[in-house]
C-alpha cells in the first residue's frame, strides 16, 4: 500500500470524531472565500454587463461626437459611409411647467434611434423619435413636476404635449453623468425650441450601425481624415469608460479588502491548526512508535485539513456567488449597471485558489513541525514540537506567498495599489507580530507583581507556550480595523459635508447670451437683492498643437494630460481668475489686444512639457486659434465656481459666437422666486440648482462608504474569528492553571480576573499600535484609493477603538468561561 | 557487562551510550555498555530518574544517542534518522506503554492492525482479529478504547506490540495504571505470548515479583548500571 493510500485509511479513521479542532480553518477559509467569491462574482458580472451591451450602451458600433455644431457635409457623408447613422444632439436645459423650473438633459433624435435596444416607455410601446410637438420625459422629471401624459412642458421657447414616460433609454450610461432627468425629443421638436444657437453648448452625436467591418478601422479612417476638426470617438468595447473604470478601481479595491480578510484568516488557520495537532500529539507520538514516518503523519493531517479547507472553500463560492444579486440590491446606485445573477466561474476559481493558497501557507509551518513530534516523548510527560524543521516549512510558505502575489499582480487592475496595499498588510503583521515578541520579552524581565493574580497575568505572557505572539496579533489586527473603519467612514461623511463648500453658489446657469448679460444679473436681483453674480465666458475647444508636436502625430497621450482629451471648456480673461495664482510668467495687461496669449494650469502645463513662449493651439467651432503660453498658474479646484486649465487674453475668441457661463451667490430660500423671474425672460438659459447636483454627488458617496464597511465588516469578522480562536489555543493551558488555582484555593472570580488583567494589559499595550495601523491604513484608502480628503474625526475614532477594546475584551472573557467550568477533581483526573 | 552465552544471537549489542537532553544540556545517560542475547526476558529497575525510560526509547529506536553505538538486531540505530528509525520499529520492534496509548479514534482492531499496514502487510485486519482472539478479546474486536476497561485496553496494547511479531518488546511499566490482579494477568499474558514467538522481552518496573519473572534484572541508577545479575 502507498504512503498515500495507507494515509488516507488513517485519515478516514482520524475524521471519525468530531474535527472541532479544524473549526476555525473552515470559518476562517468560509470567510474570506465567501467575500472574495462575492465581490469578485459583482465585478465580473457588471463588467460582463458592460462588454455584451456595448453596442445598446453606446447606441452604435461606433459614435462621432462633436461639440457645438453638427457635422459639415463632408464628415456627415464620411459617417454615413461606415453604416447606418443615427444622429442625436444633447445639451443641459430647463424644462418648465406652470411655476415649476427643473434642470434636464435635453435629447434631440432622429427617426434612425436607437440603432441597439429599445426605447420603451411605462405604457410599454416601444418607440423612437417622438412626433415634433411632442417630448418623452423621464421617470424622475414626472415625480418631481407631477406631470402626467397629455400634459404640456415648455422646453426653451416651445410648448411639448408629454406623449410617454420613458422606462428605459438604452444608451442611458454611456451618455455618462446627468445633471438631470431626460427628456428625448425629435430633431425637428429640438429646433422648435430655438435653444439651438450659434454658441450654445451641446453635442451632436452621430452612431452608426455598421453591416460590415471593423468599428476600430472605421474610427481610424474618419480620425486620420478628420484629425484637427475636434471629434471624439468611441467603439463599442469602450461603450462607458468611466463605468468600467469605476468598477475596476472598485472591484480592485474589494477584492484586496477579501484579500485582507483572507490573510487575517490565515493568522487564525494558522492558530486553527496549531491548536488541533498539538491536540493530537500524543497520537501522531503513538504513530510513530508503531512505526509511522514524519511523512506519512504529514500525509494524514494533510488530507484532514484539505478536506476541511476544501468544504470551508466550497461553501464559501456556494454563499458568495449566492450572495452577489443581493449585493446588487444593497450597493444600489454605486453600480452602474444591475447585472442579472450568473454563475461567474473565473471569479469563483479565483477565490478558491486564493483560498488554497492561504490555508496551504498558513498551516505549513504548524503541519511539518506537528508530523516532527518525537516518538520518545511519550515516554515522557510533556511532547514538545521541534523547529529542526521550519525552513522546510518556509520554503511551502514561500510558495504559497509568491503564487499568492503573482496571482494578485496578474489580476490586479491597478498592480501598484494592489503591491502596496499587499507591502502593508504583510508590514502590519510583522509589525504585530514583533509588538508580540516584544511584549513576552518584556514581561519575562520586569520584576515580579506582589500581587498573585497580577503575577499570574504578567507570568501568563511569557510562559514557555504562552500564545502571547498569536493573541497579539489577533488583538491587533481586530482593533487596527475598527479604527480603520471609523476612521474611513468618518472622513467619508466629513467629506460629504464638505461638497457644501461655505459660500457654495446656489445656482449655476449655461447659456447666458452675451449681450444680455446685465439684464440677466438685474433679474436675479430683482428677486434677490443680495446676489452676487459673476459670469464667465465658455467656449468649448479642443488642443490640436502644443510647442512643435501636433497631437494627432502623438502615438500616445502623455499620461496625466487629460486637456488633450477631446473638447474641454475654455475661457478668456482680462484679470487673474479668482481662485488661481500665477506661478511662472505674468499676467497681460487689463486692455490687452495685441496677439492671443494664454494662461495655462501648472500641473497640465507639466504634463505636456510647457515653456513660457511656446504655441498652444486650440479648434474652436471647427476653427485653428493659436496662442502663446504667458503664464503657469495653480487652481483652486474646489472652490465650485468655474475653473480652467486654459485661460486666453481677453479679443482672443472677440469673432466667435459664445456665451457666459454665471454663478449664483444668494440666500438658497431666494432659488424658487429666481428661478421664476428668469426662466420666462431667458429660456435658452439652463439654470441648476448646486443643491439637487450636491446631493446627487453625496448619495453616491454615501453608497460608496456602506460598501467600503461591508467589505470591511467581512475583515472584522475574520478578526473576530481568529481571535476567538487564538482564545481558544490558549485555553488548554490556562485549564491547568485555573484547577490549580482553584485547587488552592482561588474562587472563580479570581480565575476570571487573572484573564481579565492579562486581557487588559495586552489591549492597552496594542491599542496604541492598532490606532497608528488603523490611521495609516485608513488614510492610504481615502486619499490614495478614492482620492477624498483625509478628514477623520479622531473622537469618533477614539470613542471606536474604546468600544473595540471592550468588545475584544467582552470575547476574550466568554471565551474563559469554559476554563472557569472545569471542576478541580474531574480535570485533575484528565490532565 | 554480563558476557554472552554462547550459541545465542545478539539482539542488542549497545557501547559507551550517552544521552543530552534540553538547553542547557542535562546529561541523562553516561556511557553505557548493555549485551542482551535473543529469546532473553530483561527487567529494568530503578528509582526515577535513573535513566531506565531513555535507556529503553535508545533501544527502542524511539530516541538517538547523543554518543556510543547502539545495534539492534543487526541494524545500527546510530546510522538511522527519525523516518529510518521508524521504518526500523516495523515489524521489528514492539512497545507496550503504562499509557496504553490507544489511538482513540481507531477500533481494537485497527488499532493493533496500524503497525502492520504500516509495515505493509497485507493481512493486517486478519492478523488484528487472530491475536485480539489470542489476548482474550475476540468479542471486542469492534470496540473502541473509551468502551473498554483499563485491562483491556492494556490487552490491546500488549497485541498490538506482539501482532507484528517482533524480535523485541519493551514495555514501560506496563501494569502502572492496573490493579494488582488485572496487572498480573496482562504480564501472564505477555510473558506467554513472548515466549511462543521467542521474541526478547524488555521491561522497565518497579514490581519485584514481576522482575523476578524475568531471565535477566539490570538496575539503574543516576544514569548508569549498576547492578546487572541473571536468573
Amino acid at each position: 500500500m502507498s504512503d498515500w493510500a495507507l494515509a488516507g485509511r488513517l485519515t478516514r479513521r482520524d475524521l471519525r470524531t468530531r474535527f472541532r479542532g479544524l473549526r476555525l480553518l473552515l470559518v476562517c477559509l468560509f470567510l474570506g472565500v465567501g467575500a472574495l467569491a462575492a465581490i469578485g462574482s459583482l465585478a465580473t458580472s457588471i463588467e460582463g454587463e458592460l462588454a455584451s451591451r456595448g453596442q445598446v450602451l453606446l447606441g452604435g458600433d461606433v459614435e462621432f461626437e462633436i461639440g457645438q455644431r453638427r457635422a459639415e457635409a463632408d464628415e456627415r457623408q464620411a459617417i454615413t459611409a461606415t453604416g447606418r447613422v443615427s444622429e442625436t444632439v444633447r445639451m443641459q436645459s430647463m424644462a418648465i411647467r406652470g411655476e415649476q423650473s427643473v434642470p434636464i438633459e435635453l435629447k434631440g433624435v432622429d427617426g434612425a434611434y436607437p440603432l441597439y435596444g429599445q426605447l420603451s416607455l411605462t405604457d410599454g410601446r416601444k418607440v423612437s423619435a417622438p412626433p415634433a410637438d411632442n417630448a418623452w420625459i423621464g421617470t424622475a422629471l414626472a415625480d418631481r413636476m407631477g406631470a402626467k401624459v397629455g400634459e404640456t412642458i415648455r422646453l426653451g421657447s416651445a410648448k411639448f404635449k408629454i406623449g410617454g414616460i420613458i422606462a428605459d433609454e438604452p444608451d442611458r450610461l454611456g451618455e455618462g453623468f446627468a445633471l438631470g432627468p431626460v427628456v428625448i425629443v425629435s430633431l425637428d421638436g429640438l429646433g422648435r425650441t430655438g435653444l439651438i444657437q450659434l454658441g450654445s453648448l451641446y453635442k451632436t452625436k452621430y452612431r452608426v450601425r455598421m453591416s460590415e467591418g471593423n468599428p476600430a478601422a472605421a474610427v481610424k479612417t474618419f480620425e486620420a481624415r478628420f484629425a484637427e476638426a475636434g471629434w471624439e470617438t468611441r467603439t463599442r468595447d469602450r461603450a462607458a469608460p468611466g463605468a468600467s473604470r469605476f468598477v475596476d478601481r472598485m472591484g480592485d479595491f474589494l477584492t484586496l479588502v477579501g484579500l485582507a480578510a483572507l490573510a487575517i484568516a490565515g493568522i487564525g488557520i494558522g492558530g486553527g491548526v496549531s491548536s488541533y495537532l498539538a491536540a493530537r500529539r500524543r497520537n501522531i507520538a503513538t504513530l510513530k512508535v508503531l512505526g509511522a514516518t514524519s511523512g506519512i503523519v504529514a500525509r494524514v493531517y494533510l488530507i484532514q485539513i484539505a478536506v476541511v479547507a476544501l468544504v470551508g472553500i466550497v461553501a464559501g463560492l456556494i454563499v458568495g456567488a449566492a450572495t452577489t444579486p443581493l449585493l446588487v440590491t444593497l450597493a444600489g446606485q454605486v453600480l452602474p449597471v444591475s447585472p442579472d445573477f450568473a454563475i461567474q466561474p473565473a471569479p469563483l476559481a479565483l477565490a478558491a485558489l486564493y483560498g488554497l493558497l492561504i490555508a496551504l501557507g498558513a498551516a505549513a509551518m504548524p503541519l511539518v513541525q506537528g508530523a516532527d513530534v518525537p516518538a520518545a516523548g511519550l515516554l515522557r510527560g510533556a511532547i514538545d514540537g521541534r523547529t529542526g524543521s521550519r525552513w522546510r516549512a518556509f520554503g511551502w510558505i514561500a510558495l504559497a506567498a509568491g503564487l499568492l502575489i503573482t496571482t494578485v499582480m496578474l489580476t490586479a487592475a491597478q498592480p501598484r495599489i494592489s503591491s502596496a496595499f499587499l507591502v502593508s498588510v504583510a508590514g502590519a503583521l510583522l509589525l504585530l507580530a514583533a509588538l508580540g515578541w516584544a511584549i513576552r520579552a518584556v514581561a519575562s524581565r520586569i520584576p515580579h507583581p506582589n500581587r498573585p493574580l497580577l503575577r499570574l497575568a504578567v507570568a501568563g505572557l511569557h510562559r514557555p507556550g504562552a500564545r502571547t505572539v498569536s493573541l497579539v496579533v489577533a488583538l491587533g489586527l481586530g482593533l487596527t480595523l475598527f479604527v480603520l473603519l471609523a476612521a474611513i467612514r468618518t472622513s467619508l461623511d466629513a467629506n460629504i459635508q464638505r461638497t457644501v463648500p461655505a459660500r457654495a453658489p446656489a445656482l449655476f446657469a449655461l447659456d447666458v447670451p452675451r449681450d444680455r448679460a446685465t439684464e440677466f444679473s438685474q433679474t436675479i436681483r430683482q428677486s434677490s437683492a443680495t446676489a452676487e453674480v459673476a459670469t464667465v465666458p465658455l467656449l468649448r475647444g479642443t488642443v490640436i498643437a502644443y510647442g512643435r508636436t501636433r497631437v494627432a502625430d502623438l502615438t500616445k497621450l502623455p499620461p496625466e494630460a487629460f486637456i488633450l482629451r477631446g473638447e474641454r471648456g475654455i475661457t478668456y480673461a482680462a484679470a487673474t481668475p479668482v481662485g488661481s495664482t500665477l506661478t511662472e510668467g505674468r499676467w497681460w495687461p487689463a486692455n490687452y489686444s495685441g496677439p492671443p496669449l494664454v494662461s495655462v494650469e501648472a500641473v497640465q502645463a507639466k504634463a505636456l512639457g510647457l515653456k513660457l513662449g511656446d504655441p498652444l493651439t486650440v479648434s474652436v467651432l471647427g476653427q485653428e486659434v493659436t496662442a502663446r503660453v504667458a503664464s503657469f498658474r495653480t487652481v483652486q479646484w474646489d472652490t465650485m465656481g468655474f475653473n480652467f486649465v486654459l485661460v486666453f487674453s481677453p479679443g482672443t475668441f472677440a469673432d466667435f459666437p459664445h456665451n457666459l457661463s454665471a454663478t449664483v451667490n444668494m440666500p438658497p430660500a431666494k432659488t424658487g422666486a429666481v428661478m421664476r423671474a428668469l426662466l420666462p425672460r431667458f429660456p435658452s438659459v439652463s439654470v441648476i440648482e448646486v443643491g439637487g447636483v450636491l446631493k446627487q454627488i453625496q448619495d453616491v458617496v454615501r453608497q460608496l462608504s456602506t460598501a467600503i464597511a461591508a467589505a470591511a465588516s467581512v475583515a472584522i469578522l475574520a478578526g473576530i474569528a481568529v481571535l476567538i480562536g487564538a482564545i481558544t489555543a490558549a485555553r488548554e493551558m490556562r485549564t491547568y492553571d485555573a484547577v490549580m488555582l482553584k485547587v488552592l484555593g482561588a474562587t472563580r472570580a479570581q480565575v476570571l480576573g487573572v484573564q481579565a488583567i492579562e486581557y487588559v494589559l495586552l489591549s492597552l499595550i496594542v491599542a496604541g499600535v492598532a490606532l497608528a495601523l488603523g490611521l495609516g491604513g485608513a488614510w492610504y484608502v481615502v486619499v490614495q484609493i478614492f482620492q477624498f480628503e483625509w478628514l477623520p474625526d479622531v473622537g469618533a475614532v477614539l470613542l471606536t477603538l474604546g468600544a473595540g477594546v471592550a468588545i475584544t475584551l467582552i470575547i476574550g472573557l466568554l471565551g474563559s468561561l469554559p476554563i472557569l467550568a472545569a471542576r478541580p477533581a474531574q480535570a485533575l483526573r484528565a490532565l | 557487562m554480563i558476557a554472552p552465552d554462547n550459541g545465542r544471537n545478539m539482539v542488542i549489542d549497545a557501547r559507551g551510550v550517552t544521552l543530552s537532553l534540553g538547553n542547557p544540556p542535562t546529561q541523562i545517560l553516561h556511557g553505557l555498555d548493555l549485551n542482551v542475547e535473543q529469546g532473553t526476558s530483561v527487567a529494568l529497575l530503578g528509582p526515577s530518574g535513573s535513566g531506565k525510560s531513555s535507556l529503553m526509547a535508545i533501544l527502542a529506536g524511539l530516541e538517538r544517542a547523543s554518543s556510543g553505538v547502539v545495534r539492534v538486531d543487526d541494524l545500527d540505530f546510530g546510522a538511522l534518522d527519525e523516518d529510518g528509525l521508524a521504518r526500523a520499529r516495523r515489524g521489528r520492534i514492539g512497545i507496550v506503554l503504562q499509557a496504553f496509548h490507544l489511538l482513540p479514534t481507531m477500533t481494537a482492531r485497527e488499532n493493533v492492525a496500524v503497525p502492520m499496514e504500516l509495515a505493509g502487510v497485507a493481512d493486517a485486519y486478519d492478523r488484528a482479529a487472530a491475536e485480539l482472539e489470542a489476548v482474550g478479546l475476540g468479542h471486542r474486536l469492534d470496540h473502541y478504547p473509551t468502551q473498554l476497561s483499563g485491562g483491556e485496553q492494556q490487552r490491546v496494547a500488549v497485541a498490538r506490540a506482539l501482532a507484528p511479531r517482533p524480535a523485541l518488546v519493551f514495555a514501560d511499566e506496563p501494569t502502572g495504571n492496573l490493579d494488582t490482579a488485572t496487572g498480573a494477568a496482562v504480564m501472564d499474558l505477555l510473558f506467554a505470548r513472548y515466549t511462543e514467538l521467542e521474541a526478547t522481552l524488555f521491561v522497565i518496573t518497579h514490581d519485584p515479583v514481576l522482575a523476578a519473572r524475568c531471565n535477566r534484572v539490570i538496575e539503574m541508577a543516576d544514569g548508569r548500571i549498576v547492578a546487572d545479575r541473571r536468573q
